[in-house]
């Protein structure tokens, strides 16, 4: 057999094939429900006034968990969200550009936009720097 | 009866495949707990679980006693399940005993499209009660043969970060708080990278399907040694991603003794590493398909061409000597990183998050934009690359110095204490002097610079 052309893989739009995927959620899924359920069933059940104390080294807890926490880590989901939302804008450019004729004028003007794109983000990540996101101390 | 006709030779491979790999993928994981206690126990000089055999105290099994401690997994697996499933009274019940299903998930689901053994050529055959016929011809050793391919294991990789955040949350404690958010923030960091090194690899093989990139790399050289810079930032973060050491901050016992999984007891909390060794597994396969040629092996100087090993050979023999290379390469890079590990002190979060934002992704975008205008150029041969790649790693190296430092363990002044002396001030610690068993400054004793 010739080694297949990539457009072959492409064009080959078959939607029986998202089954198998369908198969492997469900047995994952029973997979979790099964284990956790066997294990309810088979483990011995022994309450206790500490015994569901909140763990904390052996002191008695102070407090809830469910308090403020460092807004960095909100910062950092916000930047994430700007990051993968272009990475996934990049991925049919990617997969598409290797197929444009080299050095041709079309393949300048995809990679042209593309570098545009990408220097919009880098500007957002530089301002996103200079305001501190990136610090941890 | 008509065949229905989404029944596909494809389907039905695809599905055999799926329930034979999630086998495999559960052995691996069983065994790689085993595999890391051995190796760590090497490299600690020590000996390792040796005990545990299959004889089960049953005396017409001795023989099996031992075995080199094959038999722990069984056993902690058995344990696992006999131990009390405990649910604190604090926590919030349902979303508790969610999170380690909704983790377990994404880490059994995400190996689908991998294809372990290439292409295999299907004679027609018929169901046997039914009398379904369905028709021959080539179908792909893979969980799933769809033409999303890579996009899938993204998408897949990022719902990984759910399970971690619920089961922090759901603890309503402080440790397991901290260790859900240092996870969820670190996972979230690597993603960026993982998909910008991935990209790269999509811009020169052109497509997202998983075998025409192994079909890329038989043709063109694997890509490891064509894009290094790229691979060493995928490998990285796959180590984030998966939590593991010098990334496992969420499980830094000293600070947050287990980290998110700290309230869970038995199958729940076992289910947790579960996951943790299956995504290593399924990021270990990703690696090997982009970066090391998946189930190639260069053989065919010793074999011939059309030998067992290559993507031409669609024989059913074909196709299990594939898989064997394929899991073999995954088995090593998971050694390799268990021997990492075991080499490497942790890294502490702040540098953690920093190398992410201020290192890693910086360099990723680089990458990105040097293989882009490769491609522009049509230089995607190998030596050009790999040259465009070295040069880009001396500039990294060369521009490191000059780069404005950020030092995060500055020293912050206490006046008074005799570490920080006011400028001019003398400062004795000899354990006869006066002024060190006062351990302060001596009043008076500053003298104007």
């Amino acid at each position: 057999m010739a080694i297949l052309a990539p457009s072959m893989f492409l064009a080959d739009v078959e939607l029986s094939n998202y089954l198998p995927i369908v198969v492997i959620v469900l047995m994952a899924i029973t997979f979790g429900i099964i284990n956790v359920g066997v294990s309810m069933l088979l483990g011995p059940r022994r309450k206790g006034k500490v015994k569901g104390v909140t763990y904390e080294s052996g002191m008695n807890p102070v407090g809830t968990a469910r308090k403020r926490f460092n807004v960095r880590f909100y910062l950092i989901a916000v930047v994430f969200l700007v990051f993968d939302v272009e990475i996934i804008f990049l991925y049919p450019w990617a997969s598409t550009f290797a197929h444009l004729t080299p050095q041709s004028e079309e393949s300048l003007l995809w990679l042209g936009r593309i570098m545009f794109f990408l220097l919009t983000t880098v500007v957002a990540y530089l301002y996103g720097w200079r305001k501190g996101v990136f610090k941890f101390d | 009866m008509d065949t229905p006709s989404f029944l596909t030779a494809q389907v039905l491979v695809s599905i055999a495949v799926l329930v034979i790999f999630v086998h495999v993928i559960l052995g691996i994981v069983t065994y790689s707990i085993y595999l890391e206690r051995k190796i760590s126990a090497y490299i600690q000089d020590r000996i390792g679980p040796n005990r545990v055999g299959f004889d089960f105290g049953l005396p017409f099994l001795k023989f099996l006693r031992g075995c080199f401690g094959l038999g722990q997994p069984l056993a902690d697996g058995i344990k696992f399940f006999l131990k009390e499933d405990y649910t604190p009274d604090k926590v919030d019940k349902a979303l508790f005993t969610l999170a380690p299903m909704t983790i377990v998930v994404p880490a059994l689901i995400g190996f689908a499209v991998i294809p372990w053994g290439g292409v295999w050529h299907i004679n027609q055959f018929t169901i046997p009660i039914l009398n379904w016929t369905i028709a021959g011809g080539d179908v792909v050793i893979a969980g799933a043969n769809v033409n999303v391919g890579i996009i899938y294991m993204l998408a897949v990789a990022s719902l990984g970060v759910y399970g971690v955040t619920l089961g922090g949350w759901a603890s309503n404690n402080k440790y397991s708080f901290l260790g859900g958010l240092r996870s969820t923030a670190q996972m979230l960091a690597y993603e960026i990278p993982l998909g910008l090194s991935l990209l790269c690899v999509l811009l020169v093989t052109g497509t997202v399907v998983p075998d025409g990139i192994i079909r890329y790399q038989v043709e063109h050289g694997w890509l490891l040694f064509a894009m290094p810079v790229a691979a060493t930032i995928f490998f990285i973060s796959i180590l984030a991603e998966a939590n593991r050491a010098p990334f496992d901050n969420a499980e830094a016992e000293q600070e947050l003794v287990g980290g998110y999984h700290t309230e869970y007891s038995s199958m729940r909390f076992a289910l947790f590493f579960l996951a943790e060794y299956a995504h290593m597994t399924t990021s270990c396969a990703f690696f090997a398909l982009l970066f090391l040629g998946g189930y190639h092996l260069p053989a065919s100087w010793i074999a011939g061409p059309g030998h067992v090993f290559s993507p031409e050979n669609v024989t059913l023999l074909g196709v299990l000597a594939k898989c064997g290379v394929y899991l073999t390469k995954v088995v090593l890079l998971i050694c390799f990183m268990m021997v990492i590990r075991w080499t490497l002190p942790r890294m502490r979060f702040d540098q953690v998050m920093m190398m992410a934002w201020q290192a890693v992704i910086p360099i990723a975008l680089a990458t990105v934009v040097l293989t882009s205008v490769l491609v522009y150029l049509d230089l995607t041969d190998l030596l050009p690359m790999l040259a465009a790649n070295i040069l880009l790693a001396g500039f990294i190296v060369g521009i490191y110095p000059l780069l404005p430092k950020y030092n995060p363990n500055r020293k912050i002044p206490l006046y008074g204490s005799r570490f920080n002396p006011v400028p001019g001030e003398r400062v004795s610690t000899r354990p006869t002097d006066p002024m060190a068993l006062e351990d302060r400054p001596i009043e008076g004793t500053a003298k104007p610079a």
